[in-house]
């Protein structure tokens, strides 16, 4: 059997009011799904999809975030089957893809959490525009991320694999720099 | 004119400078020419110039909203080369190099051309594969261009970092050492000085609001700010701004307007020879003689006449730049502006007659219409005079959007686009 | 750096989010493969390039990722509004064109500063 190697394994920073750490394994999903899909697919996930911009559900271990008007995001605990809930719907209009993988994902947390992301992002991160369950895709510097605020100092960030060591690089030089 | 010269500046001296004389008038415009050029840049100067100098047609207009070289031509960041891939750019970039050889004593002004050298850099297989087949075709063309190891750009440009571990190693670069830089404003005030000197009118402050056309169809002369001004040739070479002008005579253009920005450095002492591209890192620089680093990158993404953009345009060009030249890092940046360019869909000019008789347009030079002044309005100039183009600019043709014989300059126009 | 609101985002986003797209309205011949090379070349390479009000595609590539259009002062470059694909082009009022336009006073650098003292 494989071995899973996280791509930011041992990896870790903390300093004065702030702290960069990879977050473990993560099951995610990337959805696409009609209007008539929904009852059916928030159903077998057993949590509703957000359906404002801009915002995010948390139930148990799942999460669900609005990516745009018919796309989420779902990210799931290691053993929390997500594509087996997906399997047991026939004939609704949606897609479900797999992205455990293509993705890795960073805990940003301290004070200087929101400086230390507005250094590669240019959206208004601030308690009043980006409240705590607020989530978008955006930019961080060069890279494609997924943005979630998990607390009012705590940040996940999602980026793909490729991508982890010029993000992970990119904020290790923006913590250093304050 | 009185001619420029080590003894008229003696001469002069003894006299406190009070006997140097205008360099171009400011005359009323008649009401009618042979020929009205539409834009004082460098490109309808030189048009102005050469009708003139070449065809004795010296009965013309060339009439400039602002002022002469107020546009592209005072915005540019002055890089000469011509070495861009297929027969047809050869050859107009190529005559314009050819002309820039010459033009200081050509002109009696010294437009301070430096041949120190263009240096396209390479980082990755794509990069070199690109580039060696722009020098080869290049060297069938009979343009010089050359391919350089790592070690050979370090010894040609010693301020340059080919270290192995950053993020896009140079593997490599094409040189053509016949390209180089030239002072842009001095090659606007060059041709409007001689074309003066012959008679030819520049009118500023002077703004077409209309192209005039008779029952034939053909045009009769431009309504301006300062009133009717009639001719039998208009040729519009108004680069960003051509899509206004030619729908005033109601031909539709194959061309976007963006901004491109520049900025320069604070002064310092030589120390970069040569002129610097690079496609993958995404920048362009050069050193000025007032020792300025004088750098530029791609146009902003969205169509506007604003003459300005947006900031992270600059940032990310100077962090190519840091990349590639880590001891520039500390550089104070001096100085940002803009300037509009016609960008046609294969970045390459069009230089034609038009569906309208007597109406001539040269446009579409994108970001690289600064290298071709000269070679654009020599060329222009032959096609006004003669009602048809030179074999150079038979190519730019406006059909070609229709006929499909594009000349895909895309990689060459490198950066920029 | 341009701040443009997103019809589906429901709110301004800065412009590295976003992909021009070009002139909007643009309507994609059913036939492409009968049509005239002239009709070919109007869709493909023709663009009206307005010095002024224009309507214009943009795509939220790095937020919600649709595309949608946008009504902007090509001079001033401000955005009178935003609408989604699919939407018909609005009929703007003189106030919001007069609320983007660029200043009568205080001239981008070559519009020409006439003044009586210049012609000799």
């Amino acid at each position: 059997m494989a071995n899973l190697e996280l791509p930011l394994q041992s990896r870790m920073f903390a300093n004065d009011g702030i702290a960069i750490a990879p977050i473990g394994s993560l099951e995610r999903v990337s959805l696409r799904a009609d209007d008539s899909a929904f009852a059916s697919i928030e159903k077998v996930l057993g949590l509703t999809l957000p359906k404002k911009p801009k915002t995010s559900v948390t139930k148990d271990d799942r999460t669900a975030l609005w990516i745009g008007p018919d796309e989420w995001l779902i990210l799931g605990q290691d053993n929390a089957s997500l594509m087996q809930a997906f399997g047991k719907l026939r004939s609704q209009k949606f897609s479900a893809v797999d992205v455990s993988h293509r993705n890795c994902a960073i805990q940003i947390s301290g004070e200087n959490a929101v400086m230390v992301l507005n250094t590669g992002c240019p959206q208004d991160l601030s308690l009043k525009a980006f409240p705590v369950g607020a989530c978008s895709r955006t930019v961080y510097a060069k890279a494609e991320i997924i943005l979630l605020r998990t607390g009012e100092n705590e940040f996940h960030l999602e980026c793909w694999r490729s991508f982890s060591d010029y993000v992970w690089k990119f904020l290790l030089d923006s913590a250093t720099s304050l | 004119m009185r001619k420029f010269s080590g003894f008229a500046v003696v001469r002069e001296a003894m006299r406190a400078h009070k006997g140097w004389a205008e360099q171009w008038n400011t005359p009323e415009p008649r009401k009618q020419y042979d020929v009205i050029i539409v834009g004082a840049g460098g490109h309808g100067l030189a048009t102005a110039y050469y009708l003139a100098k070449e065809f004795g047609i010296t009965n013309v207009a060339v009439l400039e909203k602002g002022w002469l070289g107020g546009g592209n031509t005072g915005r540019n960041t002055t890089i000469i080369r011509s070495n861009y891939l297929y027969d047809e750019s050869a050859g107009i970039y190529n005559h314009a190099l050819k002309l820039w050889e010459g033009l200081s004593q050509e002109l009696n002004y010294n437009v301070m051309f430096s041949q120190r050298g263009v240096m396209m850099l390479a980082h990755n297989v794509h990069d070199v594969q690109v580039s060696k087949r722009h020098v080869h075709a290049n060297r069938l063309n009979g343009v010089d261009n050359e391919w350089l190891t790592p070690q050979q750009v370090k010894d040609y440009c010693p301020p340059i970092n080919i270290g192995k571990s950053v993020r896009y190693p140079i593997v490599g670069a094409a040189l053509q050492r016949r390209g180089g830089v030239a002072r842009h404003d001095a090659v606007a005030w060059g041709y409007a000085r001689a074309a003066a000197d012959m008679g030819v009118h520049i009118i500023q402050n002077c703004e077409v609001k209309g192209i005039n056309r008779g029952s034939d169809g053909a045009v009769t002369g431009v309504e301006t700010t300062r009133g009717t001004i009639n001719a039998k040739k208009v040729g519009v070479v108004a680069a960003g701004h051509t899509s206004v002008l030619m729908e005033m005579a109601g031909v539709q253009m194959p061309l976007e307007s963006f901004p491109l920005q520049a900025l320069v450095s604070e002064p310092v002492k030589p120390i970069l020879p040569c002129v610097v591209m690079s496609s993958s890192v995404h920048a362009y620089i050069s050193q000025s003689d007032k020792g300025e680093l004088v750098i530029g990158a791609g146009t902003d993404q969205y169509a506007s006449y604003s003459q300005t953009g947006s900031m992270h345009i600059l940032t990310d060009t100077l962090e190519a730049i840091c990349e590639v030249f880590p001891i520039f890092s500390r550089m104070k940046m001096m100085r940002s502006w803009g300037g509009i360019v016609d960008v046609t869909p294969d970045r390459s000019p069009i230089l034609a007659k038009t569906p309208v008789s007597g109406l001539f347009v040269n446009c579409g030079w994108g970001t690289g219409g600064f290298k071709a002044t000269p070679g654009s309005g020599n060329v222009f100039a032959h096609t006004i005079a003669k009602d048809e183009p030179h074999k150079i600019n038979a190519g730019f043709t406006l059909e070609r959007f229709r006929n499909g014989r594009l000349i895909d300059e895309a990689a060459a126009a490198a950066v920029a686009h | 750096m341009l701040l443009i609101h997103c019809p589906y985002c429901e709110e301004d986003r800065p412009e590295l989010e976003f992909h021009g797209a070009g002139e909007a309205h643009m309507e994609r011949p059913k036939n492409m493969g009968d049509i005239s090379p002239e009709d070919f070349e109007k869709f493909f390479f023709i663009r009206e390039n307005r010095k002024g009000l224009v309507f214009e595609r943009w795509r939220h590539l790095h937020g919600c990722g649709r595309f949608f259009n946008a009504a902007r002062h090509s001079v001033s470059d401000k955005f009178i509004c935003t609408y989604k694909a699919g939407e018909p082009k609005p009929e703007l009022s003189d106030e919001q064109i007069a609320a983007v336009l660029p200043p009568a006073k205080g001239t981008p650098a070559n519009e020409p500063i006439v003044s009586k003292g210049d012609a000799k």
